[in-house]
């Protein structure tokens, strides 16, 4: 399930004002999420959140979903 | 090293050294998979076996447009044990249009003559329309190809029997010169350039049995290709190769592997020098070394000394040290290498007066606030010749500007299907480059791209000289700038203009951003006359990740939009 808070930090980045975002979205479906700007997301996401992600557990992230599991899961380690 | 044909080479480690490891291939996350020399040319006659029932022939050209994947390796191998000619080409990116992609494809099989697409399932809705409009016979999907299959022993003696007399000047592979997509040029290379190539490129690099390469680099990249494929595979030594895409979203990938493997070479393009040592968190290090690097080859784009510092002192708490940095110039038409730095040795600087080099002059200098530092590009290697030509193809000798010139054991056979463009750039066995540079106590020093150059009043201006500068200024994208001349009648000259891609989108945040470029490029001494902001991803690049100064020029040009001065 995706937090309001989570959404809301990719769009800031994207400077989008709204976009729908479901758990089985693809990051690439998302408009301005390349592979330019995927270090920028990534890092807004670490900025927002204060919390660090390994490049590895990243690249097993298949969607927007398993991102938010692991943000989830990152924060109640917190 | 004494081959009729890359094969010959390829059979012989097979036989000298079945188990060492030929490809190692990384997947992130993932044990990697491991081709023994053996088991890889055993796999490649199977796919030779399976190519030659789908009816393809020797001397058709067979397109491989596949992702990273282990098959992928075998495969190529396997198009080349049956005489046909493997054009690696870029699997489609999922944010490009199919139409784009098609149209890409279809002007390639026009220029290139592209018989044959070895594909996966997912992408044969956007090619199957080529079988009619292109030269394309029939696409096929070679990872579900039935290995297991057994064939006769007497099909496997025709096979091997027709592999074994292909001569070392029938053609062997086409690459694609850098380009946009459908606009590049293919450039055909037989089994003597390669078998030459790698031969005297790796006593350049002193190649020992005990190197490993890795690489993240595309393979339809002359770089990935050559470099970082056939080389380590001619010489009988380890290959690990990296998925690109993985690593452009891990770019830790690459030292993990390294440092696992125990790597020895790299080769990487400037800009991947910046974003490893800009990019990767260092928790992300814990572990790793770079000990094991003996040198990490900076080539493809012009060599930044800058990168290069920030790349050493970045990464030398890990291991790395700094005489492993290491250049090359290099290109299609050539196979590969045409100079390269001395292993073991930083490559020389020089300090040149930047406003003199802009007038085609050379001048070294003692003062870095006026200087453009250039980086050697390593002498030539055997095999090679090089001269610096006037605009008369007149040799000019040392220290003086012009362009590059070079003569090749290991020259291309021409672009396929285009014989006015060959006959522009190859002349009475001379390939001229379009590069300009100088000659140095025999290093070569590539400075710019000649047809690129921009003159304003008669000065000539360097695009990539004017770039660097723009990308320190804050609130533009780095490496998303580029430079570029346009006529203007009024003055009866070029005019200087860039185009820089930036996230400023109120008119005050464009124009704060106009008053700041202009100021780093007075400081430089170049004189702006247009500038356009762009947003981000506007610029087109082309299809080595660089942004493409024509076609963006062109595209600007036409616009009448995002001009702020």
């Amino acid at each position: 399930m995706i937090t309001p808070e989570f959404k809301a930090s990719i769009l800031k980045e994207l400077r989008l004002d709204d976009y729908e975002i479901k758990d089985e979205t693809l990051a690439n479906q998302i408009p301005g999420w390349d592979s330019i700007n995927h270090i920028n997301v990534i890092s807004a996401i670490e900025k927002d959140f204060s919390v660090r992600f390994k490049s590895i557990e990243i690249l097993k992230c298949k969607n927007i979903g398993d991102l938010q599991n692991l943000l989830t899961s990152k924060l109640a380690k917190k | 090293m004494e081959a009729r044909n890359i094969w010959d080479l390829w059979s012989k480690h097979s036989r000298t050294t079945p188990d060492k490891d030929a490809i190692v291939v990384w997947k992130a996350g993932e044990e990697p998979f491991r081709w023994s020399f053996s088991s890889i040319v055993s796999q490649a006659e199977r796919y030779t076996l399976h190519l030659k029932k789908a009816g393809i022939k020797k001397g058709e050209v067979v397109a491989i447009i596949i992702r990273h994947n282990k098959e992928f390796f075998p495969l190529y191998m396997g198009i080349v044990g049956l005489g046909a000619i493997p054009a690696v080409l870029a699997y489609p990116n999922p944010r490009l249009h199919p139409d784009k992609f098609r149209q890409g494809i279809i002007g390639m099989s026009h220029r290139s003559g592209l018989d044959w697409i070895m594909t996966e399932r997912e992408i044969h809705p956007i090619l199957t329309p080529l079988i009619s409009e292109g030269t394309v016979k029939g696409v096929h999907f070679p990872l579900e190809f039935p290995l297991q299959e057994q064939f006769s022993d007497e099909e496997v003696k025709l096979v091997r029997e027709k592999r074994g007399a292909v001569t070392p000047d029938e053609p062997m592979l086409l690459q694609h010169s850098s380009g946009t997509t459908g606009l590049q040029k293919p450039v055909l290379l037989s089994h003597g350039a390669i078998v030459r190539h790698a031969d005297y490129y790796g006593k350049s690099i002193q190649v020992t049995e005990e190197d490993k390469v890795v690489s993240w680099l595309p393979l339809y990249h002359d770089m990935g290709l050559i470099a970082a494929f056939h080389m380590p595979l001619a010489f009988g030594i380890t290959s690990i190769q990296i998925d690109p895409f993985e690593w452009v979203l891990a770019p830790v990938l690459l030292f993990e592997a390294l440092s696992q493997e125990k790597a020895t070479l790299v080769w990487l393009p400037n800009f991947a020098y910046n974003l490893m040592a800009d990019k990767i968190h260092e928790e992300e290090f814990e572990g790793l070394r770079l000990d094991s690097l003996r040198m990490v080859i900076n080539c493809s784009e012009p060599v930044r000394y800058q990168s290069h510092e920030r790349f050493s002192n970045h990464f030398k708490a890990y291991g790395f040290r700094e005489e492993a940095l290491a250049t090359c110039y290099a290109m299609a038409e050539t196979t590969y290498a045409v100079t390269q730095s001395e292993p073991g040795k930083v490559p020389a600087v020089v300090f040149t007066d930047r406003e003199k080099l802009g007038k085609g002059v050379l001048l070294y200098t003692d003062s870095p606030e006026s200087a453009r530092v250039c980086v050697s590009s390593g002498k030539v290697i055997e095999g090679c010749r090089v001269e610096i030509v006037d605009e008369e193809k007149k040799p000019l000798g040392e220290n003086l500007i012009g362009e590059i010139a070079i003569q090749s054991v290991s020259m291309f056979d021409g672009y396929r299907n285009y014989p006015e463009k060959t006959a522009e750039v190859l002349k009475d066995g001379w390939y001229y480059s379009g590069d300009f540079g100088f000659m140095k106590d025999g290093e070569c020093y590539v400075i710019g791209r000649k047809k690129d150059i921009i003159i304003v009043a008669g000065k000539n201006i360097y695009p990539e000289d004017v770039e660097d500068t723009l990308n320190k200024v804050q609130g533009l994208l780095p490496g998303r700038v580029i430079a570029f001349g346009a006529d203007d009648t009024e003055v009866g000259t070029e005019v200087l203009c860039v185009i820089v891609e930036s996230e400023a989108t109120t008119p005050k945040e464009k124009a704060d951003l106009r008053v700041k470029i202009l100021e780093n490029a007075l400081a430089n001494d170049q004189s702006i006359s247009r500038i356009y902001i762009v947003p981000p991803r506007w610029l087109i690049k082309s299809s080595a990740g660089k942004p493409s100064r024509k076609h963006n020029k062109e595209r600007i040009l036409e616009s009448n939009e995002y001009l702020m001065a």
